[in-house]
């Protein structure tokens, strides 16, 4: 076990190396001068001269890798073009309200997904089953920046129950959480019933039954641990994507998150902050994988590692 | 009742339910201690010389002042930090006499010494200020004549020179603060400025917070204190006026003013601003070299149409290439180039363009006020007159490279562009856009119009001390370029805020800024 996770952590930084030149090269290959966009549309031609040498961006393409390399290795990611903060610093006060916001509606998400799951494969074509497959497909087709606005306007502009926008309060995370939960939770209550619904069709589950456990213990114990694995690979892969920042729901609920730096940068041509931040995301997905590929070992012990 | 219809029933009472709910809107209620304003940008520094964008430059106004201030209604140059000021004959020396007992909010006196460094710090080609070249030409040393009186001498005369000082760029900072601040000045200014707010927290990307200057030397403002609230989505913005989570909330989504407009509960404040928008056409390329074909162009659109229908009249259609309040603007055709779509096919078939031609449109999204949507509407008024015009667009980055390639490799034919200038000067816009040494890359005047008429004009204008004078060059230029026809010229934009019903006092400048520190509640 210890083996396989220094293994994956290696390959994950091999990956991760991977990374930095495939970002770099690819924020650079789309047009754009970063030097004219910070400097605005009214700075004279030497200003926004002095501004390009002041980047780095008068040296060759190798040797600015180079400098951006050698300053990852000593943990730095260099300094925003736009603001000139580190860009570290510029990450780590965005990742907090990400990282939060991610965790509620994963954690919605799983809630809500699995119940609404577990609810349709028992009962079968009922009305139960009905509602919670609507719900999920709706989950999964309603564009977040609509939801969240209706949510908007029903709590916050009819009811004055909730904020619209903006991060601080536990109250202005509640309507986030769900336009942001919404979409894995379908996903989830998808997967959690079909996974089921095969599970509960095998052999072992008839035999329980027959030797007389009850149906919530045959459910339960016996059907969904067996059926939890496709549905951790997606809770992962949600998580993953979570981490990564929601641009939309970001945007819509002015929530000052990495998704949102992500784009601001992308908009400014700002490399140092782009690259550092794509960094961070292709890091935390490797973490979140490896964690549940390790899940899969304490789920199922037929899985092992080493 | 069947049984379907009593469950509608359920449903029904269960929604007036939630809707009797609601709480009354925000009002009757008392003063609150803060100020919330809902903004579309955050900033990038809050270092007065690193200005580059209005918004942030409004923030900094908060907390940052300058020597003079410009007065709108009056279209002059009033007092600020400076009370008076005198300009030699020859308009190479002013002398300003600063304001007496202002202090700075971390207590150190403003004087003359601190007016000094802030221009010799402007000019050291070490600081990042973008602005340097519009704002600051022609200055070559700032001097101290004693404790309140400062000298600038120019090398050459600047007839801008007093209303470029009003601009927040050139904001007066004390040299304690600066140094206590060093690297970390633009993105924690703390202490450094005179203004009636004390800068006091900026959250990135989520908050702006400013309180009331306890020491201030003026009028004291309403609030206690004022927060700015990054909120990047306009509907977002609307949707939080609407919930009174903020009560100012800057440029809600055009498609909705009308509604707004007509809304009980808030208030549409709108006026009229600098920034002109209008179609370049590529001067030098194909059919656009031919001025008659440029004419003709004028003469297909129907301005005033795109405006009320795509634009919710959030503009006024421009009768010049220098927009109305401008210094030096001289109106050429009231309403502009008229719609004249059979004056136009003459013009064409003169030139040889009898069957059109095909064309290249780019248009932003969503740089200017229903760019995007009000292009396709002109390309359709373009058809009328068999110019098949294709609308593309492309984000802002690449948009800016593309329009600012050098003529011999420009592949642009025909482009939106809007074009404001920080101060009411016909010399930003037309020195900046018709001004040949101001082609790509030098410049942004990509329309690569060439005319050594009004070369020659322009540079006189912006030398030329003597205020008619002045005035009479700018009209002569207007004209050439008005029939010229360099553009197709169309209007200038309106700049917009909604506020709570509550909220009074908030006004617009015509430099896009809203004008709200001495805002009251009612």
């Amino acid at each position: 076990m210890g083996r396989y996770i220094v293994h994956r952590l290696a390959l994950a930084l091999l990956t991760l190396v991977g990374v930095t030149v495939v970002i770099f090269l690819l924020i650079r290959l789309i047009p754009g001068d970063p030097a004219r966009i910070i400097a605005g549309l009214l700075a004279s031609d030497d200003e926004v001269r002095r501004l390009r040498v002041d980047l780095g961006l008068t040296h060759p393409l190798h040797v600015q890798y180079l400098i951006f390399f050698t300053g990852l290795l000593h943990g730095n990611l260099g300094i925003s073009a736009a603001t000139r903060a580190p860009v570290l610093e510029e990450i780590a006060l965005r990742l907090r309200p990400t990282v939060l916001l991610a965790v509620s509606s994963i954690a919605v998400a799983t809630l809500m997904g699995l119940a609404a799951g577990i609810v349709s494969a028992t009962r079968r074509y009922s009305i139960l089953d009905y509602v919670a497959m609507t719900l999920a497909v709706l989950g999964v087709s309603i564009p977040v920046f609509w939801l969240g606005l209706m949510l908007m306007l029903l709590f916050a502009v009819y009811l004055h129950w909730l904020p619209a926008g903006g991060y601080g309060t536990p109250a202005s995370f509640i309507l986030p959480t769900i336009a942001l939960a919404a979409f894995s939770m379908g996903i989830i209550a998808r997967i959690t019933r079909s996974s089921l619904l095969e599970t509960l069709s095998q052999d072992y589950v008839r035999t329980a039954r027959a030797k007389g456990v009850p149906r919530h213990g045959v459910v339960l114990r016996h059907a969904l641990k067996n059926a939890l694995i496709p549905v951790l690979t997606v809770i992962g892969l949600q998580f993953g994507t979570l981490l990564g920042g929601a641009v939309l729901t970001e945007t819509t609920f002015a929530w000052p998150g990495m998704g949102r730096l992500l784009v601001n940068s992308i908009l400014s041509r700002d490399y140092p902050v782009i690259q550092g931040i794509v960094l961070t995301f292709a890091a935390m997905f490797a973490v979140v994988n490896l964690l549940i590929d390790l899940l899969y070992a304490y789920v199922d012990p037929r899985i092992h590692y080493g | 009742m069947d049984k379907r219809g009593a469950r509608f029933g359920t449903i029904v009472a269960l929604v007036a339910v939630v809707f009797s709910l609601r709480s009354a809107p925000a009002g009757a209620q008392a003063v609150p201690k803060q100020l919330r304003i809902a903004v579309g940008i955050d900033a990038d520094t809050l270092d007065p010389a690193g200005q580059t964008t209005t918004t942030v430059a409004n923030m900094v106004d908060y907390f940052f002042e300058t020597l003079v201030d410009m007065d709108y209604a009056k279209n002059e140059v009033g007092p600020r930090l400076a009370t008076q000021w005198q300009t030699s004959r020859d308009g190479l020396t002013y002398t300003f006499q600063l304001r007496q007992g202002v202090t700075f909010h971390d207590g150190t006196p403003m004087t003359a010494a601190a007016v000094k460094s802030t221009f010799d710090r402007l000019l050291d080609p070490k600081t990042k200020v973008p602005l340097r070249g519009a704002l600051l030409a022609g200055i070559k040393t700032v001097d101290v004549v004693d404790d309140t009186t400062v000298r600038f001498s120019m090398s050459q005369p600047n007839p801008l020179l007093l209303r470029n000082l009003t601009y927040t760029t050139t904001a007066i900072i004390s040299p304690a603060a600066l140094a206590r601040a060093g690297d970390r000045f633009g993105l924690a200014p703390v202490g450094a400025g005179t203004g009636p707010y004390t800068f006091k927290e900026w959250r990135r990307g989520e908050s702006i917070l400013v309180e009331r200057t306890p020491t201030y030397w003026g009028k004291k403002p309403s609030f206690e204190e004022v927060l700015f609230q990054v909120v990047p989505d306009a509907g977002t913005r609307e949707t939080m006026v609407l919930a009174g989570n903020v009560h100012l909330a800057m440029l809600p989504p055009a498609p909705d003013i009308k509604n707004l407009r007509k809304n009980p509960r808030v208030t549409l404040v709108e006026a009229a601003t600098d920034r002109v928008i209008f179609l370049a056409m590529n001067n030098q390329w194909g059919p656009f070299k031919d001025a008659r074909v440029r004419q003709a162009m004028n003469y297909a659109i129907n301005k005033k149409a795109l405006l009320t229908s795509i634009l919710f009249d959030l503009g006024t259609v421009e009768a010049s290439a220098c927009p109305a309040m401008m210094f030096g603007h001289s109106p050429m055709q009231e309403g502009g180039w008229p719609y004249d779509p059979a004056k136009a096919k003459q013009l064409l078939a003169e030139a040889g363009y009898r069957d059109g031609f095909d064309v290249e449109f780019l248009a932003p999204k969503g740089r200017y006020i229903q760019d995007f949507e009000f292009a396709q509407g002109a390309a359709a008024q373009l058809r009328n007159v068999k110019i098949r015009a294709t609308v593309s667009t492309m984000d802002w980055p690449t948009y800016v490279a593309t329009i600012t390639q050098p003529v011999d490799r420009s592949r642009t034919q025909l482009f939106i562009l809007g074009w404001a200038w920080v101060v009411l000067d016909c010399d930003g816009v037309l020195f900046g856009q018709f001004h040949s040494s101001q082609q790509p890359p030098s410049g942004l005047a990509s329309a690569f119009y060439k005319s050594e008429k009004v070369d020659d004009l322009l540079v006189k204008a912006r030398t030329t001390v003597d205020v008619a004078q002045r005035a009479t060059l700018y009209k002569d230029a207007q004209t050439q370029i008005w029939n010229d026809a360099p553009w197709v010229f169309l209007w200038s934009q309106k700049w917009y805020v909604a506020t709570v019903k509550n909220l009074e006092g908030v006004h617009i400048t015509p430099i896009e800024k809203w004008d709200a520190i001495y805002a009251t509640w009612k």
